[in-house]
């Protein structure tokens, strides 16, 4: 019983990764500026690698067809959701303080820009 | 549009055969189902103590091949390698490390700098089992030395040159230690033919189990755990080689350009 949880729960997981994807790679390609494409491709990442993994790891702990080697394909699954969780905001804000401090993107069209009214990053 | 449509379609259509491949890839015919002769061969030998002038006691069919039947090759290309890097360090012999602080060297936030922390252990932690497993598992000591390596590409980016300079990894450093894994390699080869001048026996360069007429033969096993006899020396020293060897071109290729073109361009230059 457990294990057919896990299995449509991992599957779940699956499917809002792959509409994250999508929601993901419309957005890199339809948003204005540099920073809120950005926040299509973190979308993708987060939305589009963490959950699918998250949600492979349940399917291969919960499938006991796979014997031993469960916990092989289910702990490495696990491991890399945790570095994507871990590495992808670093990475993105690495991206972001970046392109605000060398001024390399316009923010337009621009709503609120509290970083600039603050007087910049330091 | 048009093009669009196209580079749609190729892309589909490529996911479509690899995911054809991988899923039913033994329907595919001979290429895919067969295992040829040759590898018949290796995957019957690799660990078989019941052939002991074939075997190499390792059940990693690849570092088996790698660096016991196919061992000289793999040597010189280590020695082509490290040739290139030797080229590099004497394109940069003149270039002073002792750069100037002139405000920079502050490297990325905070928040890039805490996680850069947190993984280096896990990579440095990566990088070893790699090697330590190469006889066992895929990997070996070029993959693992290849994984060590990015742990001073990070350095050099998140924390900046200069904070390497600060705790001393210089590329003299970088240099004698790629020098140790180079020369435990050497001793590694030549180790067989010591060992049996000593005790009096025939041996082989690089051998590793019992041979033809040399009885000599690294020991597959410590204690309990199959070490596969000179192939977890080969990883280990090959891990220690390629980490400082790539560490050596990160280090020679982050110093400054002005830097570099102000202590090399020679009279009249311009820079």
């Amino acid at each position: 019983m457990i294990d057919y949880v896990m299995v449509v729960v991992g599957g779940v997981l699956l499917f809002v990764g792959a509409i994250c994807d999508l929601l993901g790679a419309l957005g890199m390609n339809r948003f204005p500026n540099f920073f809120v494409r950005l926040h299509a491709a973190t979308v993708g990442t987060i939305g589009g690698a963490f959950y699918p993994l998250i949600g492979a790891s349940l399917i291969a702990f919960g499938s006991e067809f796979l014997g031993f080697y469960k916990w092989f394909v289910g702990g490495c699954s696990l491991v890399s959701a945790f570095l994507i969780l871990m590495l992808a905001p670093a990475g993105s804000h690495a991206l972001a303080r970046a392109a605000h401090k060398s001024k390399a993107s316009e923010v337009t069209p621009k709503v609120v820009d509290h970083l600039e009214e603050d007087g910049g990053v330091s | 549009m048009k093009r669009e449509l196209i580079t749609a379609l190729s892309l589909t259509a490529t996911v479509l055969v690899v995911a054809y491949i991988s899923t039913l890839g033994g329907g595919l015919g001979p290429l895919f189902s067969d295992t040829r002769p040759l590898a018949k061969v290796f995957l019957s030998t690799t660990l078989d103590p019941n052939k002991p002038m074939f075997t190499a006691m390792s059940p990693e069919g690849v570092t088996a091949i790698v660096w016991d039947y196919r061992g000289l090759d793999t040597l010189f290309e280590t020695a082509v390698f490290y040739l290139a890097i030797i080229g590099a360090v004497a394109v940069y012999r003149d270039v002073s490390e002792k750069v100037v602080l002139k405000g920079g060297g502050v490297g990325l936030s905070k928040i890039v700098k805490l996680v850069t922390k947190l993984l280096i252990p896990m990579n440095i932690a990566i990088a070893i089992s790699i090697a330590l497993h190469g006889h066992l598992t895929p990997g070996g000591g070029f993959q693992a030395g290849a994984a060590m390596a990015v742990v001073p590409m990070i350095l050099i980016v998140v924390f900046s040159r200069y904070f390497l300079l600060e705790v001393k990894i210089s590329k003299g450093l970088a240099l004698a230690l790629r020098s140790i894994g180079l020369i435990g390699i050497a001793f590694t080869v030549f180790l067989p033919i010591i060992i049996a001048l000593i005790s009096g026996v025939n041996s082989y360069i690089m051998q590793n189990q019992v041979k033809f007429g040399a009885p000599f033969s690294f020991p597959a096993f410590f204690g309990d755990s199959l070490i596969s006899g000179s192939l977890i020396l080969y990883n280990l020293f090959e891990l220690l080689a390629v980490t400082f060897g790539f560490s050596i071109l990160f280090l020679l290729l982050s110093i400054e350009e002005s830097l570099v073109k102000e202590q090399m361009g020679g009279e009249g230059s311009e820079h």
